[in-house]
């Protein structure tokens, strides 16, 4: 790519969405996004519907979003608050479904091993905490979310996301010893 | 650590992370005088630092990918038709717009991602030799006739001490509790914190790792995903059978004929003869050439550091085969099992 076109993009001021930006941006929201909507909705296919919504939305607007993450997360709360006007099901038992989302991995590229293989062994380990406590630990570290702008998301005091993510990284460094301890 | 000092952690490397000077300031020194308190506290806030790195990246997964197929196929019915010049323009945007948030994403968390390539270094036994290694991490390696091993120059700053294994070699690793020293041979891995023992895993075989002295980790490990290891201790060894895939472990009467290699010894236990020439070969950098297959034939024998002639004679006596030496090669004949 020339010089020329980088610098024509920006004049135009276009920001157009194309199939590779699209699927990026869902790759990366997938893991916290989902988590959000199921805990909001209590149901997966529910939550998941959801989603598709949003950004078969995204899609038709063809347009970048300025601040894409904090859009998602609002779309997918209105998304949650009609979809509790509509129906009120029953709530269904996801623990265990959900987790198979992250354990299963076919990482191997041997340069980024040691770090991939950790951040493995630690998500396993999140994703065993309580569902909120874990999905506060995606917005906070994965997207980088502030105690605020989770409260505000979860419709919970910001001490109580404090406290979930001190609770959060205790329980983590507990583990990490325990596991260390164990070959000593 | 306690909750209150995780507070304090998390506030610091909150307003770290975002460049909040003047609270950094203030929470760097509450930070300061917790540490001051007991010379312990250091450890507990390197490791806390280390999983707030850690914990930043989520593992890849491909469990997006489904639903994203599902949403592509709804959005196929009403995707109007582009130009070709709007596809290139949209390329166009999607790189500068994947620069921009690589960018972005590296300014703000310069610690957390780990972008410096790394360079990994292969030593390799030539058949008829062993080659005795020192890691940079102060960890010793034998390796096997017709073995190669290879390791990452960071190994010694890394976290992990991965190193991978084709062939034989004996370890005697430097004890680091902090960083796990990690063997990947075949389709098993094994984790160590400071111990030694011998990995067997030559293509074709079984992998198999006996302890000598501390206590080993064996898990499977394919495709990156590890099966529940199974603990090693000394004069054990674990097998992870090669057709059935599953890890097992044997209590082994001397650990010590496990390294008999490395002085030159070789003892075979009922062990296939295409398996006893194949060792035969790479000790003596020799090639075999049989008549026969030998199939279903086992050998049971030990030799010293001898001459390949010895081993030959023995051979020829337990099966009945004659053989001539050809400079590098040896050719066999005959032969009968027991």
């Amino acid at each position: 790519m020339g010089e020329n076109n980088t610098a024509g993009f920006y004049e135009d001021g276009l920001h157009t969405l194309d199939d590779k930006a699209f699927e990026d941006l869902y790759r990366r929201m997938h893991p916290t996004l989902k988590r959000y909507a199921i805990y909001l909705v209590k149901d997966i296919e529910e939550a998941q519907l959801i989603l598709n919504d949003v950004f078969i939305a995204i899609w038709k607007n063809k347009v970048r979003l300025m601040n894409e993450k904090a859009y998602l997360f609002r779309a997918v709360k209105n998304g949650a608050n009609n979809y509790h006007k509509i129906s009120r099901t029953s709530f269904r038992n996801l623990e265990d479904e959900e987790i198979q989302d992250v354990v299963d991995l076919k990482a191997d590229p041997f340069q980024t091993y040691m770090y991939k293989d950790r951040a493995r062994m630690l998500y396993h380990l999140i994703d065993q905490m309580p569902e909120r406590r874990r999905l506060i630990f995606y917005m906070y570290r994965i997207e980088g979310f502030s105690y605020k702008e989770i409260a505000t998301l979860l419709d919970i005091s910001v001490r109580t996301v404090e406290d979930h993510l001190v609770k959060g990284f205790q329980f983590l460094q507990e583990k990490v010893l325990k596991n260390e301890a164990e070959f000593r | 650590m306690d909750q209150e000092t995780w507070k304090l952690v998390l506030d610091y490397l909150s307003a770290k992370e975002q460049g909040k000077v003047e609270e950094l300031a203030d929470l760097g020194v509450r930070l300061q005088n917790w540490l001051h308190k007991d010379p312990q506290h250091q450890q507990e806030l390197d490791q806390a630092m280390q999983l707030w790195e850690q914990t930043a990246i989520i593992p890849q997964t491909e469990a997006w990918k489904e639903s994203f197929d599902h949403i592509q196929f709804l959005l196929q019915t009403e995707r109007p038709q582009r130009s070709k010049t709007f596809i290139i323009w949209s390329a166009a945007a999607a790189v500068i717009a994947a620069m921009a948030m690589f960018l972005l994403f590296n300014m703000n968390r310069e610690a957390a991602l780990p972008v410096n390539q790394i360079a990994w270094i292969t030593k390799t036994s030539s058949p008829g030799k062993i080659t005795n290694i020192m890691l940079p991490d102060s960890s010793e390696i034998w390796l096997n006739s017709g073995s190669s091993i290879s390791f990452p120059d960071n190994i010694k700053i890394a976290n992990f001490r991965t190193v991978k294994l084709s062939g034989e070699a004996f370890f005697k690793v430097k004890r680091d509790p902090k960083h796990p020293f990690i063997v990947h041979s075949l389709n098993i891995q094994t984790q160590v914190l400071g111990t030694s023992f011998n990995i067997r895993a030559w293509q074709k075989s079984s992998p198999e790792v006996t302890v000598l002295t501390g206590k080993v980790a064996v898990s499977r490990d394919s495709a990156g995903l590890q099966s529940k290891a199974i603990h090693l201790l000394p004069n054990q060894k674990g097998i992870c059978d090669l057709k059935s895939g599953q890890l097992h472990l044997e209590d082994v009467e001397d650990a010590g004929f496990a390294i008999g290699w490395i002085e030159g010894k070789m003892t075979f236990d009922q062990m296939p003869m295409e398996t006893v020439f194949e060792t035969i070969e790479r000790r003596y950098g020799v090639k075999i050439v049989t008549e026969q297959a030998f199939k279903a034939c086992n050998l049971t024998a030990k030799f010293g550091n001898v001459s390949i002639n010895e081993v030959l004679k023995t051979i020829q006596m337990t099966l009945d085969i004659s053989y001539t030496i050809n400079k590098q090669t040896i050719y066999i004949k005959g032969g009968k099992c027991n």
